[in-house]
């Protein structure tokens, strides 16, 4: 019965899938490559155009598969056997796959960021190419700091100053229609036209950073520990009193549910300073009537300290054709394959020689990226790991959204998610 | 019939089963379709859920053989429970509502006023929308700082991340994209009354309530019963609009059963206990359906030609 009914799951489910198409009539090899950003997909275009110059037997089929869908599908199709012979992985999502076998170790080696290959490697060996980091600085709107007579390269913040010189500041930034500031008499919470800063749930580019810079953690080997610490209690509780207390944030209201409102404020000359990654840059220059810049990570107790991430391209160990896949693999770990990236403006790309490349373009627009390059040569947080932590992250967000929209206490809401983290990571 | 039995029984014995093989034969290549139809997308996928939900999956690894293990996990999942509660709360201000609206719709354009055609179809234009993209603009309208519900009121309400407002908030898009549909189905019902009936109630003396109430409603009985049945299915299974709407916030308060099958199944990957989920809300369906048929099978005591 046990093994009848396995069969017709099996059968079905096979049925479902397509033949892996491994040769077209033409007797080219097709290899899939599966990402979730489409701005970063139009440069592996122009990568693989080149690429299929120098290897006419092979092409290269770009898939844009949407973040919000993006670890979802990927599953269903490694299940169903349709998953694409190289796709992108962040750190929270690789490990999965690698413990069981999915992916196919790197054996090319390449010019590549070392802290990103630090991410990848797990279990003594490297499991993806890198393609491109992001670390975090802060965004500022020249206009309104200059107004407001606030220094962005000089913020520090200390949660247990009476007179911390962040909140100070964002004090002074903030104002409601009638142009008062929170403090003062008549100040109406409900009716503020501009924000001090972006805090919010966004764990990359505002909750970790300032959990690191009090000098907290958030796991101890694969398991969240963030409950037990006072130290990034501290920090959290920093950040949602700036929200709900201080009056200086966006409500989470606002926030939680839409992760691109507080970039929206921020082009909209609503937010003052902006705490984000080189994954907005684009944005920012493309929708910002104003001029801005970007100023280092804040200095805490602990130091300045920010988020590393990187993201690296896998291919699956069930891939049809390795020899071909191996040769796309190779391409994009190296400096003429990554350029493009680098060259439009996209990205931080893993080849570190290609890296001014990207400086350069965003030089000649009047940007000046040294922040994130120091941010990512400084003291640095550790994205997520574990093969589940993807899973634990998704279960305990609804806990700390409520924590953010105030109706959770920072220090039950913590406790809280870091049950049900450590819950959904048993799988 | 008696006439010569003997003589006609032969050839007709000998006849009938290479007929009555071919008949069958024929009619079966003539339902083919559908039966493929079926087959394959329905009682297939059923049977194959109820299969998965006797093992533990995660996508990734091969299934493991866990027997009843699953049924047992989520019948003791506080978490479960309270979703079924979210669920019928949701049934519940939902069916009422769309059913009433619905109803007064289509009694308003029986009344064949003028622009009543173009009502018509604007009515239906919600049912026939996507319903994630009508949860996306439906979250847009409802956004508290810059949403055009607040600026209309000149007040600031968070209707979608307040424990009291979410679950409304959503039933009540929900009811307005199911009233077009009703009032769609009742228009028929109502087309379908001779008129006869109504000019005998009024010289009976019956006014315009009265004729509602003894006459249309139980004429409307075999629409009626259509209606709710689809309606409370179709409440019972929503999923789209939280999605797109809350994402089954905050703190739950709108995760309705079938968002919780969902997260269950593609985030946290346990498809065993989503599968297992799924059957207990499919017994709970034929229950509920069957309810409501015997309820209606007992009142509607005329067919209607």
């Amino acid at each position: 019965m046990r093994r009848l009914f396995l069969t017709i799951t099996a059968l079905l489910l096979t049925a479902g899938c397509s033949i892996a198409g491994n040769d077209d009539a033409d007797g080219k090899t097709t290899v899939t490559f599966r990402l979730w950003d489409e701005q970063v997909a139009t440069a592996y275009e122009q990568s693989f155009a080149a690429f299929e110059k120098t290897h006419p037997e092979i092409t290269v089929d770009v898939q844009v598969v949407p973040w919000a869908d993006y670890w979802t599908k990927l599953p269903a199709d490694v299940a169903a056997g349709t998953a694409a012979d190289i796709f992108w992985t962040n750190t929270s999502n690789f490990g999965l796959y690698a413990d069981n076998g999915h992916l196919l170790p790197v054996d090319v080696s390449g010019d590549w960021t070392k802290s990103v290959v630090d991410l990848y490697t797990r279990g003594g060996k490297l499991w993806g190419v890198p393609q491109l980091w992001d670390s975090i600085a802060l965004y500022y709107n020249k206009d309104l700091v200059t107004k407001a007579g606030v220094d962005p390269a000089a913020l520090t913040w200390d949660p247990s100053r009476p007179d911390d010189p962040f909140r100070a500041a964002l004090r002074r930034l903030t104002a409601d229609g009638a142009g008062r500031h929170p403090g003062e008499a008549g100040f109406d919470p409900k009716d503020i036209t501009t924000y001090g800063f972006n805090a919010a749930l966004d764990q990359q580019a505002i909750m970790w950073d300032f959990v690191g810079s009090n000098g907290g953690t958030w796991q101890t080997g694969d398991a969240f520990t963030f409950a037990d610490q006072p130290k990034t209690a501290q920090a959290v509780q920093y950040v949602v009193d700036l929200i709900n207390k201080e009056h200086v944030a966006p409500s989470a209201a606002d926030t939680n549910t839409n992760s691109d409102k507080a970039l929206q404020l921020f082009t909209q000359g609503r937010i003052a300073l902006f705490q984000s990654g080189p994954y907005h840059l684009k944005a920012v220059h493309d929708g910002a009537g104003f001029p801005w810049g970007i100023a280092p990570l804040l200095d805490g107790p602990a130091g300045r300290v920010g988020v590393v991430h990187g993201v690296a391209a896998v291919a699956s160990a069930r891939t049809a054709h390795k020899e071909a896949t191996t040769e796309v693999l190779k391409w994009i770990g190296s400096a003429d394959g990554q350029r493009p990236i680098a060259a439009g403006g996209y990205a931080f790309p893993g080849v570190t020689s290609v890296q001014p490349a990207f400086v350069d373009h965003w030089r000649q627009r009047g940007v000046d990226l040294q922040p994130f390059l120091d941010s990512a040569g400084g003291t640095t947080f550790p994205a997520p790991v574990g093969p589940r932590v993807g899973s634990g992250g998704t279960a305990y967000a609804p806990v700390l959204q409520q924590v953010f929209l105030g109706q959770l206490g920072v220090v039950d809401g913590l406790r809280k998610a870091q049950n049900a983290g450590n819950e959904a990571m048993k799988g | 019939m008696t006439v010569a039995p003997a003589r006609r029984a032969v050839p007709a014995a000998r006849a009938r089963p290479g007929r009555s093989r071919r008949d069958t034969l024929t009619g079966l290549a003539f339902l083919a379709p559908s039966l493929v139809g079926v087959g394959g997308f329905l009682l297939a996928p059923v049977v194959v859920v109820l299969g998965i939900s006797l093992t533990r999956w995660d996508l990734i690894d091969p299934a493991r053989w866990t027997g009843l293990d699953n049924y047992r996990s989520i019948l003791g999942d506080p978490a479960f429970g309270r979703s079924l509660a979210v669920t019928a709360v949701f049934v519940l201000l939902v069916i009422p509502l769309q059913t009433a609206l619905g109803l007064a719709a289509a009694l308003l354009l029986d009344q064949r006023l003028p622009g009543s055609t173009w009502f018509r179809a604007i009515l239906v234009l919600p049912w026939i929308s996507a319903p994630l993209a009508l949860g996306v603009v439906w979250r847009w309208l409802f956004d508290p700082s810059d949403g055009a519900i607040n600026e209309l009121l000149g007040h600031r309400i968070e209707w979608l991340t307040s424990p009291a407002l979410a679950l409304p908030s959503v039933a009540a898009v929900t009811i307005w994209t199911n009233v077009g549909y009703v009032a769609l189905f009742f228009l028929a019902g109502l087309a379908g009354i001779p008129p006869q009936y109504g000019e005998a109630a009024r010289i009976d003396g019956a006014g315009p309530w009265q004729g509602l109430r003894r006459v249309t409603l139980p004429l409307l009985r075999p629409t009626t019963f259509f209606v709710l049945a689809t309606g409370v299915i179709s409440s019972f299974q929503v999923f789209d609009t939280v999605y797109a709407m809350t994402g089954g916030g905050p703190a739950g308060r709108t995760e309705v059963v079938a968002y919780t099958i969902y997260r269950e199944a593609f985030v946290n990957f346990r498809m065993g206990r989503a599968a297992a989920m799924s059957v207990v809300l499919f017994l709970l369906l034929i229950t509920v359906t069957i309810a409501q048929q015997t309820y209606f099978r007992r009142r509607t005591t005329y067919e209607m030609g």
